[in-house]
Order: structure tokens, then sequence, then C-alpha cells
């Protein structure tokens, strides 16, 4: 498991993926973070996390969508499974690799906390409140990303189908409430005033295992139907 | 093959390796089994030490050890020079080195190859051919080709599958000599008063004569078939030289393994 994750995630900074990543999601951070506090004049650092969320919306799917539909396409997939690791130890690996550069990303954002802190006195607590939080969101997302990519052979398809589904579970509250508690993005919601919200939590979590789950139980399937 | 490597799940019957079923302890079976599959899909990302490295690790070798025999097979497979090379910048032939000194880290007992030498040329193939050749000594090599002069050259048991069904199992030499057509052999010769067919008379221990081809240079090629185990180039040269025949060509026919594998797939298909 630790050498798929640790190939993976070099072959993340081998190609531009992951330095494509971590500058988009900054770019569009420092964005947020200027409007908020000069527009606002705020020194409160979790609330540029509500926008944080968004943009991982729409970046996510760069980090995920090629893990197991370029392994399918280039054949890589042979050398893998007939490999003495599991399926499992291999979903684990791929999905830790990404969840490892969407920390680094976070870690980044202590810059911006480093800024506030000559301004003003920001809670330390609350931010990492938020940061566990923003983690929770990034790996339900990664997950299914990449169960979004063990589906198809194409990684654009995957990137799709990934950006689509997270789009739709962030507007459908829009249409009715029954769906505000499908909503990941919602759920994130409380955790930059400071809360663990243990229910939301658990969602994340049990969502990220299901995800993941599903992706073992597709990638075995194939393996015999084949 | 899909299956024996456990890259398939077999529906029906057990794949045992080294006494390790596949099905039951699948990763313990993977382990003694060294793989380079069809069309070498590689890792183009990482430089060739990287991709060996790697593989090393998912075939769990010991994290001490492992620089040495890394290092050992670049060597054995001759990549040491381009070890810092990224794979994507390799030629076919390199590249089928590398996906060989994939399959041959971790020292498994048996490798399987798959079409080992599609798309190279002639001396890349010699290089290859010679390099399995070598492992073969020290390991059981598994080869599928269509190829049949390769597999004469380097393999000493061969299996002929046709449909799913096993064909015939024996060593290439006792397969080409299975259908070997009797005592054969080809002649092309300049013969303008077409004399050919009263030699049979003459020869008693000729069978049949039959024209293989006409030649645009008004040669014609015969076959002629022997009565039981008799060499008959040195009586066809003085019987042919005294009707004034000449004699452009003459060689044995031998049996190929190609015709071996023609028979037995079509006796297979009737």
């Amino acid at each position: 498991m630790w050498a798929v994750m640790k190939k993976e995630f070099k072959s993340y900074f081998y190609s531009p993926v992951g330095y494509v990543f971590i500058g988009l999601f900054l770019i569009m951070f420092s964005i947020f973070f200027y409007v908020d506090v000069f527009t606002y004049q705020s020194t409160n650092f979790e609330y540029i996390f509500y926008s944080g969320a968004t943009i991982l919306t729409f970046i996510v799917p760069i980090l995920t969508m090629r893990t197991i539909a370029e392994e399918r396409k280039s054949g890589t997939e042979q050398l893998l499974l007939t490999s003495p690791v599991s399926i499992t130890q291999v979903v684990m690996g791929k999905f830790l690799a990404a969840t490892a550069i969407v920390v680094i990303t976070e870690l980044c954002t202590f810059m911006y906390f480093g800024i506030l802190s000559f301004f003003g006195t920001p809670h330390i607590t609350t931010a990492l409140v938020t940061l566990l939080g923003f983690l929770l969101l990034a790996i339900s997302y990664i997950s299914f990303g990449i169960l979004a990519s063990s589906i198809t052979e194409n990684q654009i398809i995957a990137g799709v189908i990934t950006i689509g589904f997270f789009i739709l579970t962030w507007f459908l509250p829009g249409f009715s409430e029954i769906f505000t508690n499908f909503s990941l993005i919602n759920m994130f919601a409380k955790f930059p005033s400071g809360q663990i919200d243990i229910a939301d939590t658990v969602t994340f979590i049990t969502f990220t295992i299901a995800c993941l789950l599903i992706t073992i139980i597709f990638m075995q399937r194939r393996k015999s139907v084949r | 093959m899909n299956m024996i490597t456990g890259f398939i799940e077999q529906t029906q019957g057990e794949v045992i390796v080294d006494g390790v079923s596949m099905l039951k302890k699948p990763k313990k079976a993977k382990k003694e089994i060294g793989y380079m599959p069809e069309g070498v899909p590689l890792y183009t990302d990482l430089n060739v030490k990287e991709f060996v490295t790697y593989m090393a690790q998912l075939k769990q070798v010991d994290k001490k050890v492992r620089k040495e025999k890394v290092q050992k097979i670049l060597e054995q497979t001759g990549l040491k020079d381009v070890q810092k090379k990224l794979i994507r910048n390799l030629s076919r032939g390199y590249k089928q080195r590398v996906s060989m000194a994939g399959a041959l880290v971790g020292e498994p007992k048996i490798l399987i190859l798959d079409e080992p030498t599609v798309g190279l040329d002639p001396k890349q193939i010699t290089e290859i051919r010679n390099l399995i050749k070598e492992l073969g000594k020290t390991h059981t090599v598994i080869l599928s080709s269509h190829i049949l002069s390769e597999v004469s050259q380097i393999c000493n048991k061969v299996i002929i599958i046709n449909k799913g069904k096993i064909v015939a199992i024996d060593t290439p030499e006792n397969l080409e000599n299975k259908v070997s057509n009797g005592n054969s052999v080809y002649v092309t010769v300049e013969d303008p008063n077409n004399k050919v067919d009263t030699i049979k008379n003459k020869i008693k221990d000729i069978k049949k004569i039959d024209l293989v081809q006409k030649n645009e240079d008004g040669t014609k090629q015969y076959i002629i078939e022997a009565n039981g185990d008799v060499d008959l180039r040195k009586t066809i040269f003085a019987e042919f030289a005294k009707e004034n025949i000449t004699i452009f060509e003459m060689k044995k026919a031998d049996s190929s393994l190609e015709d071996a594998f023609m028979k037995l797939i079509e006796g297979g298909n009737k």
C-alpha cells in the first residue's frame, strides 16, 4: 500500500497535476482571501474556507480522474493486479496519495493565517477545526472521484462525472429542502463556526468508506467478468 | 495466461503455482510469477530505475537488499546506461527490456512472457532472445508467441492451444518430426523437353513427382517424394544429368513447426 502511495504521490509531481492542483487552489484562495479580508475588513480566517470548499468542488477531479482510468487505458493495471498486492491496497494507496496532496495544500493555507495574525488575533482552534472539516470534505470528494475513475477508461468522462455529481449535490438543496442533508458542501458549513458536528463527521467518513468499497468491488468484479 | 498471472479470476478449474492455489492464496502465488504483459505497459512518467524499484516494492523485496537487487537486474538486462532516462523517451527495444526487468525483479521462479519480441528490429530480437535463453537456465520461462521460428529456436517444450483446448504438448523437434512428409526433395530445374515425368520410371524409389511452381525465368520447381527412408539426392542428380536436365537448386524438404501447427490446428477444427 505504501509503495503504491509513494509512487502515486511522486507521479503527481512528475506530471503537472500536483502543481496545477495546489497552484490553482492557492490562486483562487488568495482571491477570496483578498475579497473577504479587504472588503469586509475582517480578520476571520475560517470564513474564507466557505469559498475554499467551492474551489475544491472544481479541482478535486483534476486529482482523481486519472487514478484508475489511466492505469486501465495504458494497461499498467496488469502490472498492479499481477503483483502480490491486493486491490484494496491499490485503491487505498491511490486514495492516500491524493489525500496527501490536499493536506499539503491545507498546510500552505497557514500562510494566510500568518498574514492575518499580523493584523489581528485569529483563533487557532477554530482554524484547526475548519481545516479538519475541510479535510473531511476533501476525502469524501476524493473517494467519489476515484470511484468515478474506476468505472470508465476515459479520464475526461471520469472528471465530468465527478464534477457533475459535486455540482448536483451542491445545488440540489436550492430546489427542495429535502436535499439539504444530502449536500456534502452543506455538511461542511458548521465547521468554520468552530463546532465539530458528530453527525456530519460520521457522514463524511461513511461516504468515503462507501465510495472506496464500491471502487474495490467494481475492480474485483471486473477481474472475474472480463 | 491472464488467469495464471491472476489478472483474471478463473471460472472453472484451478491454477496452482508451485503448489500454491492462485484463488486461495493469490499473494503468495503471485510472488512466484514474473509477468511481462503483451504490449509492454509501463509507467512512462517514471525513469527506468524508479520503475524497477517500484516493481521491487510491489513485489515486497526486502528493503535492505532492494537497491542491490535492482542494480543487479538493471545490469542483467543491459539497462544500466539508461537507468536515469524517462521510460517515455526510450526506444521500443529498451522498453521491452524495462518490462522484462520489471518481471524479473523479486526473483520469481516462473517468468511469463507474452509476445516478447513483437515490434522489434532484427538486432533487438536477437538480443531479447539471447536474454530469454539466458534466463531459461535459471527460471522456468513460459513464452507465448505467434512467431513459430522463434519458438523452435528458444523453447524446449511446446504447447499448442486451439480454441481453449490443448492440441499438443511436445518438444519442437518431436512435433516437427511427427508431421514430416516422408523424405522429400525440392528441385528447381530447367527442363525444356518436359522430361521430368519420365524420371519417375527410371528411379524406382520415387513415389511421386509434383509440380510446385513455374518460375518466370522458365525454370520449374518440383517436389519429389521418396518411398520410405531413402535419400534421393544422389540418384536424382545422376539421372537428371543423363536426361540433360539442368538442376538449379536442390534441397531436402524440412518440415517446420509451422507445418506441424497448421496440421494440428486443422485436425482439431474438423
